[in-house]
This record gives structure tokens, C-alpha cells and sequence, in this order.
């Protein structure tokens, strides 16, 4: 391997390399690889791909079978106490089932998280904020990259655990007032690792600065400030 | 009640007949069928596409790419050595080499407009043997996994792995300290590889 290469398992990398999200070329890209070769592509049909033997949905298979079972139920005292097993496993199958769906959802979600991340580390026009712990919280530390073209990366440490009701929120402070950025919740560390869009047309900035607000945040900071940070000209 | 049973499974494995298939089209692309080519095609430019998308954030690119990975498939067809493990995997290989160059040469000068390559010997970056395909199932645990990572160690591995940035540019990107750096894909990787293994 390269020298860049140093300890990537090749294993691993295999993963990464299926690991990003699918995304289906372009329909004009196969005539246009087949004719780099020499080929005629309007004689070649196109052939089922892999995706279109996709797995045969769980949960289908498991509605599917709740109905026969709910079908059987008018027979005999012997089917009947079969279909209470086979209705507890099917329980079991759908639960099975909608966990996988969700983790699926939650990992195209922070899939596209992280690409959004990797994206704006290293946009040409990111800027990096340091945020220092206030009175309310000397032990926080914070830290945001900002692109105005890609995004916004935002992590922060050792924030003091959020009563009922309340979040953090990020401003952006300029000169013709606050711009809130995003909310934020920390972990059960204090830590928060976050990455958000925002609006495009945010004049330039002085600060930057996390406060503590009401549950679902405020169009201007009414509570304490827990982090801030020089961003003049940002 | 076995026939519920298969109706509840999971889908099939098919990688040991999709490599067979894919062997057997190396072989006629190697003899000039297209038809070949074509079918090669149909089954992996879906993941090349996305590896090489993944990479280069460029859809235009990343079809380049994928056309330059095929081709190069098809002029080294009789040159693969089955060896080396699954053609799928060699494909992957191939675009993540590419599209890496191509992102290099993006960057060193922005403003030069980037033409086709010609289909020469892009050396492959990982010369290891027998690559191979991970299952779904694998590859989805794998994807659980980096979504557990810390952001920061996550970020780092990537750029790593889809930017190839080695451990100094990678820290002087971030503003963070070498040996940060270096424990940071240390612990992303035991942990990625305990999800491939199963054993979380």
C-alpha cells in the first residue's frame, strides 16, 4: 500500500468502500462506457441488476402472514393454538423488522451526516471558531468549522446536562444582531457532535455563542451563555 | 410451516454466484464481447458510481470515473488474475484509485479543466490479494458502527480512507495533534473491525 495508507486494515476499507450511500449512474452513463469500448450499445438490453434482486421485505412477508393466520383462526381448537404460537413469533418478526427500518433510516441519516461533515472540514472556505466555557460552565469547550458554502460542523465537551424543557442553541452574532445556527443537545458526557445548514445569507459575523433557551429554541438568546467565541470576520 | 419460514428468511447470499458470473464475464471480455461488458456493468456500476460520488462530491466526476474503471476492466480482462479475489472488489479498487488521482489533481490546480484519462495502468493503491466482497449484513454493521464513532474520530477515518490523506495532512486539516490523530483511526478502526467480525 501506499505510504498514506498506514493502518487502514484492508478489511475495513473494503467496508468503507461498499459502506457509502448508494446512488443509482446516470442512464446515460452505460451507453457511454459501452461506446468507450467499442461497443454499439443500442443492440445490448440491460440485464436485472443486483438491485433489482433486493431482499423480499420483511415486513410484507409478516403482514402476508398475519393474514393467513388471521384466515386459519376460523378451523379447529388445534389450529387455533398453533396460531397463537406462530402470532408470537410473527410479534417478534415485525419488531425485528421496524428495528432494522429504523436503524436503516438512522443510518442513511448520519451517513449523509457525515458526508455533510467531511464535506465542509474540508471546503476551501471553512473558518474555525474556538468556544471557551463561560461562568455557568468554565469546564465547556467548543468548536465550530464553518463553510458558508457547505455547512456548519459543531462539537463541544463537557457541557452541563440540560434540565427538563430547555436545549442549547448556536448563534451566529452579527452586526445587525444574533442568527441562531442550530439546537443542540448534549450527550450523557457533555459531549455534542452536530452539523448544520445555515441560511446562506448570514451577514458577516463577531461572535459566536451557545446559550441555554426554552425546548425548541427562540429567534433571539434570552438565557445564559455557555460557550462563546471570537468570529470576527467569519 | 416451513413454507412461512422461507418466506420470513432473509435475502439470499448471492456473492459466490454473482463472482462466478463475474469470473466467467472477465473471461469473454478478454475474447471482445461487449455483451460481457455490459452485463459486468449492470451488476457493479451502482457501487462504483457511489464509491466514486462518495470521493470526488461531483457528479460529473465520479462519471468519468466509472467510465475510466470499466474501461480499465476491459483492457486488463485478460490480464486478472482470479487470485486477487472478487472482480467486484478489484472495481471498487480500481474507481477509489481514480477517483483519489482525480481528486488530487483537483486540487492541486482548480482551474485546469480535468479531460478524459487515457485507459492506462492506474497502479492499484491497494495491491493486497484476494479482496473480497463483504455481505450486506456486514457492510450494514459496519455502517451502525460509524454511525456509533465519536464525530471527530469518524471524520478522521474517512478522510483517510476517501480522501487518503495521510496522518500529517489529516492533522494539520483539523488542527489537532499527530498522535491524536493516529489513536483516533487506531480506535475507529478496532471498532469497525469488530463490526465486521460480528462481535459487538
Amino acid at each position: 500500500m501506499a505510504a498514506h495508507d498506514e493502518n487502514l486494515d484492508p478489511d475495513v476499507a473494503q467496508a468503507l468502500a461498499q459502506a457509502v450511500d448508494q446512488v443509482d449512474p446516470p442512464a446515460a452513463l452505460r451507453d457511454r462506457v459501452l461506446r468507450s469500448v467499442g461497443a454499439s450499445p443500442s443492440t445490448m438490453q440491460s440485464q436485472p441488476t443486483m438491485r433489482e434482486r433486493a431482499a423480499f421485505p420483511s415486513w410484507l412477508a409478516t403482514a402476508a402472514l398475519l393474514a393467513i393466520a388471521a384466515g386459519l383462526s376460523v378451523y379447529s381448537l388445534q389450529l387455533r393454538s398453533r396460531i397463537t404460537t406462530l402470532e408470537s413469533e410473527l410479534r417478534d418478526a415485525i419488531l425485528r423488522a421496524d428495528a432494522s427500518n429504523t436503524q436503516l433510516a438512522d443510518v442513511r441519516r448520519t451517513a449523509s451526516d457525515a458526508q455533510s461533515a467531511v464535506a465542509v472540514l474540508t471546503a476551501p472556505d471553512t473558518a474555525r471558531v474556538e468556544l471557551a466555557g463561560q461562568t455557568v460552565a468554565p469546564q465547556a469547550s467548543g468548536r465550530v468549522f464553518w463553510s458558508r458554502s457547505r455547512g456548519l460542523v459543531f462539537t463541544a465537551s463537557n457541557l452541563p446536562a440540560l434540565p427538563a424543557g430547555r436545549t442549547y442553541q448556536l448563534w451566529v452574532v452579527t452586526a445587525t444582531g444574533p442568527v441562531s445556527a442550530g439546537l443542540l443537545k448534549p450527550g450523557a458526557n457533555g459531549a455534542v457532535n452536530a452539523v448544520f445548514n445555515p441560511p446562506g445569507n448570514i451577514p458577516s459575523a463577531t461572535l459566536m455563542a451557545v446559550t441555554i433557551e426554552p425546548e425548541g429554541g427562540r429567534s433571539t438568546p434570552s438565557g445564559a451563555m455557555y460557550l462563546v467565541g471570537p468570529a470576527k470576520g467569519v | 410451516m416451513w413454507v412461512m419460514l422461507a418466506i420470513v428468511g432473509s435475502a439470499p447470499d448471492r456473492r459466490a454466484e454473482d463472482q462466478v458470473a463475474d469470473r466467467a464475464a472477465l473471461a469473454r471480455m478478454a475474447r471482445g464481447d461487449h455483451d460481457a461488458l455490459a452485463e459486468l456493468y449492470d451488476r457493479h456500476a451502482r457501487p462504483v458510481y457511489s464509491l466514486a460520488l462518495r470521493i470526488l462530491q461531483d457528479r460529473a466526476d465520479a462519471e468519468d470515473i466509472v467510465q475510466e474503471a470499466f474501461a480499465q476492466a476491459w483492457a486488463q480482462a485478460s490480464r486478472y488474475d482470479v487470485a486477487r479475489g472478487a472482480v467486484a472488489a478489484w472495481l471498487l479498487t480500481l474507481a477509489r484509485s481514480r477517483a483519489i488521482d482525480r481528486l488530487r489533481s483537483k486540487r492541486a490546480r482548480p482551474d485546469r479543466a480535468v479531460g478524459e484519462n487515457a485507459v492506462d495502468d492506474v497502479a492499484d493503491r491497494a495491491a493486497t490479494p484476494d479482496l473480497q466482497l463483504l455481505s450486506a449484513e456486514q457492510v450494514d454493521r459496519v455502517r451502525v458502527a460509524l454511525r456509533g464513532l465519536p464525530a471527530l474520530q469518524r471524520v478522521t477515518l474517512e478522510l483517510a480512507y476517501y480522501e487518503e490523506l495521510s496522518h500529517a495532512e489529516i492533522a494539520e486539516q483539523l488542527e489537532q495533534p499527530l498522535g491524536t490523530v493516529k489513536t483516533r483511526i487506531r480506535q475507529g478502526m478496532i471498532r469497525l473491525r469488530e463490526a465486521l467480525a460480528g462481535t459487538r
